[in-house]
């Protein structure tokens, strides 16, 4: 009786809005929470979330040709690695033996060649053959990306040089002459990998460390002159003014990646602020639908009280008749908010990126939260109008 | 449950009380717990008026009004209803009944409340009535003394201290009159209950304890 004054068009279009503010909330969680797991969430996710940068202490007029200005210490390490933003800090090794690279064939050239090392867990793409001990003759080593491209947008067409692909580069064998004299050492190199993180040519750090050891120049400085750190957003200004302080240089292209992936949160959060506004309309105009309704059964909510019908019991059956609604509604918006999960998680494994196929804490948080204050609001605003 | 009015003026009625001195309004009044209280007024006086400031309808009034010590003017809506569902029943003057409710569902509307009639002896008051054919009927197809007899039933199927009528009888005939006289003396007597009746001309109704007259 006190829901039959409904217009069954105002509960359509009440509906619609509540639907389309909860769902758009959830979403926009979703997507914000998807995006934090990309960025910083799994390890899988790392090449993407975080920005790996190469670290060296600037060379100046004034410690220009000083021995050791531009050796990190300990100390140094360590206080990087504490410095805002910095999740992980590695040496980079470089030889400290001569190594002299050759080729025959149509491509045939001969150089100095020289290698560095980095721990295992900054390499991009860990290559299965990324493993060297003392006696292998076989060499594997990783290629910065950057020599490839300089090779065949530069350097071959200027020679009349074929290009050449990743695969082709794979197949190719280098042989490196390392050390001097009659202790020199004859390996053959494959290059196994390419990355874009390191600007040179890495090799497997066992092979570094015996190298150092057996060919090393004494007296040559063992601390690293480089080093390689893994940041969780570089664009922050903290980070950018911690190397500016200590006079610091870096590969500021990673640093405009990073304000990129700044941009997206930005986009992102204002999804979110965008969402968050619906979703008040939404429960605004479902609130109003709701105090309508109430309004229009006014005289039978007046002739019920007067029959002793108490205000309690009629906010009950009102509460009661519009609470499953509401709840159907979040329902259905959690519905395509899991579904959505799920699609993003598909679409991302596609990309080689892995995301959960079921939403996070955050998204079933903001159910509880909007579920929970959709409730009080409707409650409160059935209570208050009965009580009007 | 004792009913008491204390020096009451209706604020709408303030100059013709004030005008006439009349001998209900202002002075005070109880009326005792089984009491069978007939106030007499011509149309305009104050009738309706009394029997909603003695169901706690309205409050716009001065002086008190009481269900024991309970002051109405002062009472929330929550207590009211539960006084309304267990203390105090009421034949309204305008019956006030859901014209897109059946005759049945008016009454098992207010039945439900307490479940203290059964169902069955609810349809057999409506069936003493002579409402037997019209139960289903909307109440807004009903006639007007149908619909007295409708409200009637609806007042007596709550448990009740008193029962307040409005010119319950306004549009029965003789019969119909006399059917729901003997219907509402068997309950009101059955619940031991005290009743006021308000109505236009003397009459012999009940065995009054009490006459006022407006």
């Amino acid at each position: 009786m006190l829901l039959r004054t409904q217009h069954k068009s105002r509960l359509w279009a009440a509906l619609a809005a509540l639907t389309i503010g909860t769902t758009l909330l959830l979403l926009s969680v979703m997507i914000w929470w998807s995006f934090s797991e990309l960025l910083y969430g799994k390890k899988q996710n790392d090449a993407m979330g975080s920005t790996y940068l190469v670290v060296g202490k600037r060379v100046t007029e004034q410690n220009m040709g000083q021995k050791n200005a531009t050796i990190f210490t300990a100390q140094d390490i360590d206080s990087l690695g504490h410095a805002a933003q910095v999740q992980d800090v590695g040496v980079i090794t470089s030889n400290h033996f001569p190594v002299y690279a050759m080729m025959g064939g149509r491509l045939a050239f001969a150089t100095d060649l020289p290698l560095e090392c980095v721990p295992d867990n900054f390499i991009d793409k860990m290559p299965a053959e990324w493993k060297w001990e003392p006696g292998n003759l076989n060499l594997p080593i990783i290629v910065s990306s950057q020599f490839l491209d300089i090779y065949n947008y530069v350097f071959a067409p200027s020679q009349g040089l074929p290009q050449l692909s990743e695969g082709s580069v794979k197949s190719l064998a280098l042989n490196l002459k390392v050390g001097e004299g009659d202790r020199a050492e004859t390996f053959s190199a494959h290059v196994v990998g390419f990355s874009d993180r390191i600007g040179s040519v890495l090799a497997p750090k066992s092979f570094i460390d015996y190298g150092n050891q057996k060919f090393g120049k004494a007296g040559v400085a063992e601390a690293p002159s480089q080093l390689i750190i893994k940041a969780k957003d570089p664009s922050d200004t903290k980070f950018g003014d911690y190397l500016v302080r200590h006079d610091y240089t870096t590969n500021s292209q990673n640093l405009r990646w990073s304000k990129i992936r700044a941009i997206v949160e930005v986009v992102t959060t204002a999804t979110g602020i965008l969402a968050l506004l619906l979703m008040g309309i939404g429960t605004l105009v479902f609130i109003l639908f709701i105090e309508l309704t109430i309004a229009r059964a006014q005289h039978a909510l007046t002739l019920l009280l007067q029959i002793g019908y108490g205000p309690h019991y009629l906010s009950r059956f009102m509460i009661q008749r519009f609470l499953p609604i509401v709840l159907g509604t979040v329902i259905f918006s959690m519905a395509i908010t899991i579904a959505g999960q799920a699609a993003a998680s598909i679409a991302a494994q596609g990309q080689g990126l892995v995301l959960p196929m079921f939403p996070g804490w955050p998204v079933w948080a903001a159910l509880v939260i909007s579920t929970g204050i959709l409730v009080l609001l409707v409650t409160k605003s059935i209570s208050g109008a009965i009580k009007k | 449950m004792q009913l008491s009015l204390q020096g009451i003026i209706p604020v709408p009625l303030a100059e013709k009380v004030n005008a006439y001195q009349s001998g209900m309004w202002k002075n005070n009044r109880t009326f005792n717990k089984g009491e069978y209280v007939f106030i007499q007024a011509p149309s305009g006086t104050g009738k309706t008026t009394l029997i909603h400031i003695l169901y706690g309808l309205r409050k716009d009034y001065t002086g008190d009004a009481k269900w024991n010590n309970i002051s109405l003017a002062n009472t929330d809506n929550e207590t009211l209803a539960g006084l309304r569902t267990n203390s105090v029943s009421v034949i309204f003057q305008d019956l006030r009944l859901f014209p897109e409710l059946t005759a049945w569902e008016n009454v098992d509307l207010k039945r439900r409340l307490t479940n203290t009639v059964s169902e069955q002896q609810a349809n057999e008051w409506l069936t003493r009535l002579g409402l037997n054919e019209k139960k289903n009927s909307m109440g807004a197809t009903l006639s007007y003394g149908e619909q007295q007899r409708v409200a009637i039933v609806r007042a007596l199927v709550q448990p009740f201290e008193w029962l307040l009528m409005d010119e319950p009888f306004s549009h029965l005939d003789h019969a119909n009159t006399q059917k729901a006289i003997n219907l509402i003396g068997e309950v009101v007597k059955q619940h031991g209950a005290g009743m006021i009746l308000a109505d236009l001309d003397e009459n012999n109704f009940f065995a009054y304890t009490q006459t006022v007259i407006l």
